[in-house]
């Protein structure tokens, strides 16, 4: 009945030796790996920040196809855009000139969406006395958003937006499909080579790992930077 | 006249809450709007400071006048008027993420562009006056409510306002707070700020008020001094609306 225990071949779980040689090749990964994800974060933050702001217009123009983005960016799979991207839009005739702007603007254009959610309601839970004081002291729009509401929604909304970086992150890894020498990229190179599959998975695991413990020692810096006004007794 | 309101209604939706209201005030008075819950006063005073849009009438502050009849008025145009008013709330509304002295100084900075020194040294002073200046450098969220909202008061005169509006401004406060509250807005009063209050505090209004305002269903049923509304009301229903706060 434990047969299937006996039958493992422990000595294939890890082969630190392996690991250590690919460091280099696997850094090189890395690096693109980071280059989308930051680019992606920032394309995300900046169109996630429009299109929340007219998801809460009260204009029809402006609600209805932000609604209606928000809603396709989220019911589809990333992965099945990215194939729409690179391999459906060249179909009609255009193309991307490297397949790394094609996970850049895939992923960007998705995650917008979860961005445009996280900041609205964060906008939104800002109590309305808050907006009412700073109109009765004579703040306009952009007055108000800039140094009372966008300030305290940013609080809000640290957490949730961390989050969706840590998925970006790890959402480059979908890339690969699409030929992007990324981490996941190079690990699968070297686990071709060698059939140390085991290793080289993990070793990219533990990577994307410690990527994201580093966002999170930042959003906890950041966390209580923006806390400081609550009173913690 | 500092403010003459005239025939001003809002509804909201089907509700009417404002029926026809009429009433001025001259410069340096204080007037204390009193009446039964639901009946209007909070919506009076949002109408006031442009809050909310009236659905009719006209609206006069220092020598300048809304009418609300004509064709709706743009956003730019409704919040004129906005200049003359200050608003404390009930509920204080300070900003969370700012000191107190940069809570007050906020609104002068970026509307009026003034200098942040220049604001610095009046705020101080006005802290001072409203005895917060202990407390200038703390956050709202380590004070009481009385000091919040004599500091949301400060904030409100920060910006010169002809007119004080108050809402309520002791009723979300403990009750051994309500009285460092109340004394400075009777000290407003002694330097001849005008002010429109909306209380429930009978003693004070007495003390204050140098007219006082009965509000119900939307109108203002009866107008005179202290003495002739709280004390010797001719309306049945204000009568009714004291006898019922004597019982309490
Ligand atoms: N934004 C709104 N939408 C719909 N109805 C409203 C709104 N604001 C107020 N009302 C209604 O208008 C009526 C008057 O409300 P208002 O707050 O002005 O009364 P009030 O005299 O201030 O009462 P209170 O003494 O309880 O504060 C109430 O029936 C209230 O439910
Ligand atoms: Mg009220």
């Amino acid at each position: 009945m434990f047969d299937w225990f006996y039958q493992i071949q422990w000595e294939y779980l890890y082969n630190p030796e392996l690991a250590w040689q690919s460091v280099p090749l696997l850094m090189e990964g890395l690096k693109v790996t980071m280059i989308i994800a930051l680019f992606s974060m920032f394309f995300a933050l900046v169109l996630g920040l429009l299109i929340g702001v007219a998801r809460m217009s009260k204009f029809w123009l402006f609600k209805l196809p932000a609604k209606f983005y928000i809603s396709f960016m989220r019911g589809t799979p990333l992965l099945v855009f990215i194939f729409i991207l690179y391999y459906g839009l060249p179909v009609i005739g255009i193309q991307f000139n490297s397949p790394i702007v094609a996970g850049i603007v895939g992923i960007s254009l998705n995650f917008a969406a979860y961005n445009a959610e996280v900041i609205r309601s964060a906008i939104m839970s800002v109590p309305r006395g808050q907006w009412e004081a700073a109109q009765s002291l004579q703040m306009n729009y952009p007055q108000l958003m800039r140094r009372i509401i966008i300030p305290q929604a940013t609080r809000i909304a640290l957490p949730p937006t961390f989050n969706i970086f840590m998925d970006i992150v790890k959402g480059t890894s979908l890339a690969s499909v699409i030929t992007v020498h990324e981490l996941l990229y190079s690990a699968r190179i070297v686990a071709g080579r060698t059939y140390e599959s085991m290793t080289m998975y993990i070793t990219a695991a533990l990577i994307y790992w410690s990527v994201c413990v580093v966002i999170g020692f930042f959003q906890q810096y950041l966390e209580r930077r923006y806390n400081r006004y609550l009173n913690k007794q | 006249m500092m403010i003459n309101v005239s025939n001003l209604k809002k509804n909201f939706d089907q509700l009417t809450v404002l029926e026809s209201i009429n009433f001025s005030v001259t410069k340096g008075e204080v007037v204390c709007l009193i009446g039964p819950s639901g009946s209007g006063k909070t919506t009076l005073l949002r109408c006031l400071n442009l809050l909310e849009k009236p659905d009719d009438g006209t609206i006069q502050i220092h020598q300048d006048q809304l009418s609300f009849s004509g064709a709706p008025l743009k956003t730019k145009e409704l919040i004129r008027l906005r200049k003359y008013t200050g608003m404390v709330f009930q509920g204080f509304h300070l900003f969370p993420h700012k000191t107190v002295m940069e809570n007050i100084i906020e609104a002068p900075l970026i509307v009026k562009k003034y200098t942040k020194k220049r604001l610095v040294e009046q705020g101080a002073q006005l802290l001072k006056k409203v005895g917060m200046l202990d407390h200038k450098d703390k956050y709202p969220d380590s004070l009481s409510g009385g000091q919040q909202q004599r500091a949301a008061i400060a904030r409100a005169l920060m910006m010169e306002p002809e007119v004080m509006l108050f809402d309520e401004p002791t009723s979300a406060l403990d009750p051994q707070l309500v009285r460092e509250v109340l004394k400075v807005i009777e000290s407003l009063a002694k330097e001849g700020q005008t002010m429109i209050i909306v209380t429930h505090e009978m003693n004070f209004a007495r003390r204050i008020a140098d007219k006082v305002l009965f509000m119900d269903e939307g109108f203002i049923i009866e107008e005179g001094s202290a003495e002739q509304v709280l004390d010797h009301p001719n309306e049945p229903r204000t009568q009714a609306f004291l006898q019922l706060l004597d019982d309490e």
